[in-house]
């Protein structure tokens, strides 16, 4: 940090020498970021205007020490800092230094370089071929203008520290932006904690005063609810588990086959539940469960419930009214979901004297406070309560709910690779990798000199192709190719991709053994110098960006994992090596014919006639002799595909390590 | 070989012409017999569409290499010679006819693919034939004079491959009454007029949909063993509803039929929604009328639109670039404002009785008001941010009351504000306003004038409909609002009635594109519970009554009639297999977990049922 520190002072004073070589038009644009610094300033973010001396002060405080309240706070805002100037000294720099380098007409690639990039590495690369003077200057103009704009957005930006209650009892604060969504929150604090980034982790807005319960979806904005919350309010955002969040894609017959009966449902194969997500999420239209149930409403302002049967569609619930049918055209409009959201309530027994404790509440994000607005339902179990939770959930977030499930699992896929590699001898996969407890030795890495320099993203600098942003991930999966197109399975599509993965940490030095306790490596020092411990607000990719390139890889490979075994898996894989995402949907055939046993080409519909005899297969007995015999291709006979794991936990370690015992079982 | 004489029909010799008679042998082809009757008639001609039907046995000879023997064709067979294709009136969703040539020797499902060719439909295998329901007879006469439009000019050879020529099959680019004929496949049609609507024929239960059920033609026979004629009326319907692989840069006709189904299966019930999702349909129905009539060249080009977001992104950037001042860039930054003198009544709050007025202004989402305009530099006395408010209109053109209802969210629950209006032009622009603040939209938003003119379109419609009393033909400002939904609601509201609800609808869709509203619309039809049910009335092996199958593209269900309710469900994913037996037309059907079900049709054809489950998993093993 001093290190920063002293680096900045230089910089400031090169910055001040680059005004001066201009002209009017970047003159004035040097006034502007100045005023635009101050900006920032007055809204409270503490920007620091580069040129001031208080800035320099500041910083010298820092480095000596701070109070712990307001510790992770500095801290943050600090490291903030520091992503901020790095980016605007390293533009600077770069852009100064080829104009001179221009200039003197002897520059080589090396003296382009090396000052800038080697203290501050995030900046765009310098363009390899010479400009001219002209194409410099407008370049310089128009990154000032770039800048300039992206300060003049930055200093709009609302900003939040929110301290992130862990199940342990501790706390993590970070720094959250407005145009962060859960997601990105999220992976911020999957590095902080180093858990095992199991989709079911969640935030969890909590309301003391209410008593609700509410975890937020992946692709919510958190800032905006937080704003909503009242200035001495004691709600709460936790960060845990909550195994209800993609519940609905992990046992999807529980939501869309509710009313059959609990055998049925728990003997379901795992290819019907495939087919039950693909159904319902993978159309052209999300299809809500049909939910219909005999709820208890807490009538407006008073102390009474009353009974209703309630119907869930998905433009909104409805009721049927006293004496009327249940068809569709007779159902009254209870709620829509436009502007409302489905809250759990907790211990409404006690508090509203409700006939159980199963209850659930929809309100207006904004209200806070008990209100005739608020409308609270009651079910008779707890089935049902996640039931018609999930139902509305699905009805108001649609296809999102299933996007945000595939880039958890996608993450979890990620991150188990690591826990797999740093804890290779883990030899029970079956139950669910550690979760908080995980976290303590990483916690005690997080007070070594390198501050939590955050495994995730550094994976991600090394492995070649940076994941692609979150929107390119999520295209709902093309209708067309085969039958039982399975990108989003947990169980199956988990252990393919990660394999690749496998070969990434070649990248990194191997790990000493005394810290093979230690889920990531710390990354090679020069490197630290990127933020630590908080990504900057604008989306992860230009972090990625900033990693230096990774260096080549290393040609012994120490990797402890049996390396004949992936090799095998290698070769039924689509060419591995490069990629890092999980895009490439496994393909169809195999999964079809693994699951399915090669089931026969369907008839086509229409059936000509000669197959009226005896198309189909011969069954002999007792048929009529005019009878068609047709075998409904799909479904009928069906073995376990052989990458099934038992429990169908969703768990992907015990998938992975499933689908590799029985790979190296079969050699 | 004995020779013997061998009588046919020709039909372009007219009806009465007397029979062609051949002297023909047993061992002579099919072939022969064609080469040899077309030189006795001495005329020239193109013969390749000319076949021969065997009248007694409802068959046409294709195989013209087979023997007159091998068919078994003797001395007394009827035979006909005549064209293959022949002219049809063929109904499409859309209420529509066109008068084409279909082919009559193929079987069905050829022959639909062959229709779907010509009309640049994709998947015709979702679609099929069905017959028309009986009109009584004063309508049949009206029948005639609807304007027929006509594709029977086409060459069939040209319906082969189709080559697109701007974004149309090349034979609909030929001429402009062509063209013209592709447009109207292509653009949605304007709402029908309510009476249409009353008039048409409304399934009143679930027994009356199943006889509908019971048209389907046979796929797997031709049109002339089903005793269809030429110049017969059919038609052409969505018959399976699993609709994969919609490319709305591709499937232009096939999008614009879908929606043409769907919205008359909402306008005539047979498909039952509620009352707010009737509204809906009403709103995106409107919108999407409203949008294809400004822009009708909108689905061929919405190619272009796909990537409208990309172009706005890189306009924005540009600009950014391009701002050179301070100033210019600060004023993109900030939104323009809205400032007037309104009046204000808070319901609720006992300091403020009745309407006062204030200077309001709006700003970014949020209306300040000052006690004056001269006072507004300084501290508003109330300042309410509307984003997350509800936006409700109240408003009487006869009364001139222009009320915004609005319920703003609080911490302690939803407070709520009216603001009143002086008229038309003030009213369009705040309710606009208040609505994009809602979405927290602030004026700079590009829909902001869209919003306004909608909002007075839907004010003119209130103006038209409350003075003429509901007979007013559909000009182009107003729509009658009885035509957007189902008669139902005819009766239940009147137009002026319908017009703010189908406005409230309206501003969740007010911004779609005509592609994306087509495309709403019918995912909302799709989630709709009953969705993609065809239903049957079958009795049950072992049961007395008759009940009603339901089949769906994932599932059958059975509906007990006397309840109305769904009594029990099989997922076909679960089903072993299925038969039919012919003789005593009975379906059985097997599935996992020893369970059996057999049933026989009482308003279809068990062929029907047959060839619904059949299609249903075909099409979901091939296409998903």
């Amino acid at each position: 940090m001093q290190s920063g520190a002293a680096l900045r002072k230089d910089n400031n004073k090169t910055r001040i020498n680059t005004f001066e070589k201009m002209d009017d038009i970047d003159a004035m644009f040097s006034d502007l970021l100045g005023e635009m610094d101050l900006l920032t300033q007055s809204l409270g973010q503490e920007t620091v205007p580069p040129a001031s001396p208080p800035s320099t002060n500041k910083e010298v405080n820092f480095s000596i020490g701070f109070t712990d309240q307001n510790e992770s706070l500095n801290e943050l805002e600090d490291t903030d800092l520091d992503a901020l100037m790095a980016d605007l000294v390293a533009d600077l720099n770069a852009t100064e230094e080829k104009l001179a380098a221009e200039i003197q007409a002897s520059s080589t690639g090396s003296s382009v370089s090396t000052p800038a990039s080697s203290a501050t590495s995030p900046i765009p690369p310098p363009q390899s071929s010479k400009p001219t003077k002209e194409e410099i200057e407008a370049q310089m103009k128009a990154d000032k203008i770039k800048l300039a704009l992206e300060k003049l957005k930055e200093a709009k930006v609302k900003k939040l520290v929110v301290k992130f209650l862990l199940n342990d009892g501790s706390a993590k604060t970070l720094m959250v932006d407005e145009r962060q969504t859960v997601r990105e929150v999220l992976d911020n604090l999957f590095e902080k904690t180093h858990c095992d980034c199991n989709v079911d982790w969640s935030l969890c807005e909590t309301n003391h005063e209410l008593q609700l319960e509410r975890t937020f979806e992946d692709h919510e904005n958190l800032v905006e609810p937080l704003l909503a919350w009242t200035r001495d309010s004691e709600n709460k955002i936790l960060f845990q588990e909550r195994r209800e969040k993609n519940e609905v894609f992990k046992n999807p017959q529980n939501f869309y086959l509710w009313k059959k009966d609990k055998k049925a449902l728990k003997d379901i194969k795992d290819k019907d539940k495939e087919l039950l997500v693909q159904e319902n999420f993978c159309g052209t239209s999300i299809i809500v469960p049909d939910l219909e149930a005999v709820l208890h409403l807490k009538e407006d302002g008073k102390k009474s419930w009353k009974q209703r049967l309630f119907q869930l569609r998905a433009s909104g619930i409805y009721y049927v009214p006293k004496g009327k049918t249940k068809s569709s055209r007779d159902l009254v409009c209870f709620v829509q979901f436009d502007n409302l959201n489905v809250y759990y309530g907790k211990d409404f027994k006690s508090k509203y004297k409700a006939p159980t404790d199963f209850c659930f509440v929809l309100k207006h994000p904004q209200i806070q406070k008990e209100s005739q607005y608020i409308k609270y339902l009651c079910c008779d179990d707890a089935r049902t309560m996640n039931l018609w939770v999930t139902g509305i959930r699905i009805a108001k977030y649609g296809v999102s709910l299933y996007e945000n499930f595939k880039t958890s699992e996608k993450k979890a896929a990620v991150s188990s690779v690591w826990t797999n590699r740093s804890t290779p001898s883990s030899s029970n996969p079956s139950t669910p990798s550690p979760t908080i407890k995980a976290k303590s030795p990483n916690q005690a890495n997080g007070h070594a000199p390198t501050p939590q320099p955050g495994p995730i993203s550094a994976d991600f600098g090394n492995i070649p192709p940076p994941p692609p942003p979150m929107a390119e991930i999520l295209p709902p999966p093309p209708p067309d190719p085969a039958f039982p197109p399975p990108p989003s399975l947990p169980s199956k599509g988990s252990p393919k991709p990660s394999l690749p993965q496998r070969k990434l940490p070649t990248n990194f030095p191997p790990p000493p053994p005394s810290m093979d306790n230690l889920p990531p490596p710390p990354p090679p020092p020069p490197i630290d110098d990127a933020p630590p411990d908080f990504l900057p607000p604008p989306p992860p990719t230009s972090g990625f960006g900033s990693l230096p390139p990774p260096p080549p890889p290393m040609s012994s490979l120490p990797l402890p994992p049996p390396p004949a075994s992936f090799g095998r898996m290698d070769q039924s894989l689509p060419p591995p090596p490069p990629d890092p995402e999980f895009l490439p949907p496994p393909p169809p055939e195999p999964v079809f014919t693994g699951g399915g046993g090669g089931p026969p080409p369907p008839p086509p519909p229409p059936p000509p006639p000669a197959a009226g005899g005896g198309g189909g297969f011969p069954r002999p007995a007792l048929r009529p002799v005019g009878s068609v015999k047709k075998m409904p291709p799909a479904p009928p006979k069906r073995t376990t595909p052989s990458l099934q794991g038992g429990g169908g936990d969703g768990d992907l370690m015990s998938e992975l390590m499933l689908a590799m015992n029985k790979k190296r079982g079969a050699h | 070989m004995a020779a013997w004489d061998l009588a046919i029909l020709v039909e372009d010799l007219g009806p009465d012409a007397p029979p062609v008679t051949l002297s023909v042998a047993s061992d002579l082809h099919v072939g022969g017999v064609i080469l040899k009757l077309v030189e006795k008639t001495q005329i020239k001609r193109d013969w390749s569409d000319h076949a021969l039907w065997w009248e007694q046995k409802q068959q046409w000879l294709l195989r013209t290499s087979w023997t007159l023997e091998k068919y078994g064709i003797h001395a007394d067979a009827r035979l006909l010679f005549m064209p293959q294709h022949k002219p049809v009136r063929l109904c499409l969703p859309s209420g529509i006819t066109l008068r084409l040539l279909a082919c009559f020797s193929n079987p069905v499902f050829q022959t639909v693919m062959g229709i779907c060719r010509m009309l640049n439909i994709r998947r015709p295998e979702e679609l099929s034939l069905l017959r028309p329901i009986e009109h009584k007879k004063k309508k049949k006469a009206k029948d005639l004079d609807e304007e027929i439009y006509d594709l029977t000019e086409v060459p069939l050879s040209s319906a082969s491959r189709p080559c697109l020529y701007n974004g149309m099959p090349a034979h609909f680019a030929d001429s402009s009454q062509m063209e013209a004929i592709y447009k109207m496949l292509s653009v949605t049609q304007p709402p029908p007029a309510p009476e249409v609507i009353a008039k048409q024929y409304r399934p009143a239960s679930v027994v009356d949909k199943a006889h509908i059920h019971g048209r389907w033609l046979d796929s797997s026979r031709c049109l002339m063993q089903q005793g269809i004629q030429e110049n017969d009326q059919i038609w052409l319907r969505f018959k399976f509803f699993a609709f994969y692989d919609i490319e709305p840069k591709y499937d232009v006709v096939r999008l614009t039929q879908l929606y043409e189904q769907a919205r008359w299966a909402i306008l005539l019930e047979d498909i039952d929604c509620t009352e707010e999702e009737m509204m809906l349909f009403g709103a995106l129905q409107y919108h999407i009328s409203k949008v294809s009539q400004s822009e009708p060249q909108m689905m061929s080009s919405s190619a272009a639109m796909d990537d409208l977001e990309s172009a706005l992104q890189s306009l924005e950037v540009k600009m950014e670039g391009e701002s050179s001042t301070a100033s210019e860039m600060l004023e993109t930054m900030t939104a323009p404002d809205l400032n007037d003198y309104l009046k204000i009544f808070r319901p609720k709050r006992l300091t403020l009785k009745g309407y006062k007025q204030y200077w309001f202004k709006f700003q970014d989402t949020s209306i300040s008001y000052f006690k004056s305009k001269e006072e507004s530099i300084g501290e508003p006395i109330q300042k309410i941010n509307l984003k997350g408010c509800e936006v409700a209109p109240d408003v009487n053109m006869a009364a001139q009351k222009f009320l915004i209802r609005l319920l703003i969210p609080a911490p302690e629950g939803m407070n709520e504000v009216y603001l009143r209006c002086e008229n038309e032009q003030q009213y369009a622009q705040w309710m606009a306003a208040c609505r994009l603040g809602s979405k927290g939209k602030t004026l700079a938003d590009s829909s902001f004038q869209s919003e306004i003119q909608s909002i007075r379109s839907f004010l003119a419609m209130q103006k038209s409909s409350s003075s003429s009393h509901g007979n007013v033909p559909a000009s182009d400002e107003s729509i009658n609002t009885h035509s957007l939904v189902s008669p139902r609601y005819h009766k239940k509201y009147k137009p002026k009635q319908l017009t703010p609800r189908i406005l409230d609808a309206y501003q969740n869709v007010a911004q779609l594109s005509l592609t994306d509203a087509v495309m709403r619309f019918l995912q909302i039809w799709q989630a709709l519970p009953d969705f993609g049910l065809s239903y049957v009335v079958v009795r049950f092996k072992g049961s007395r009554k008759d009940e009603v199958l339901g089949i769906a593209p994932n599932r059958l269900i059975r509906i007990d009639l006397g309840v109305g309710d769904v009594v029990k469900t099989w997922r076909y994913n679960n089903m072993k297999q299925w038969n039919v037996n012919w003789d005593i037309r009975q379906v059985a059907i097997e599935f996992e977990g020893n369970v059996n079900i057999a049933f026989s049709c009482v308003t279809a054809d068990c062929k029907i049922v047959h060839e619904f489950i059949g299609g249903y998993i075909f099409m979901s093993n091939t296409q998903s």
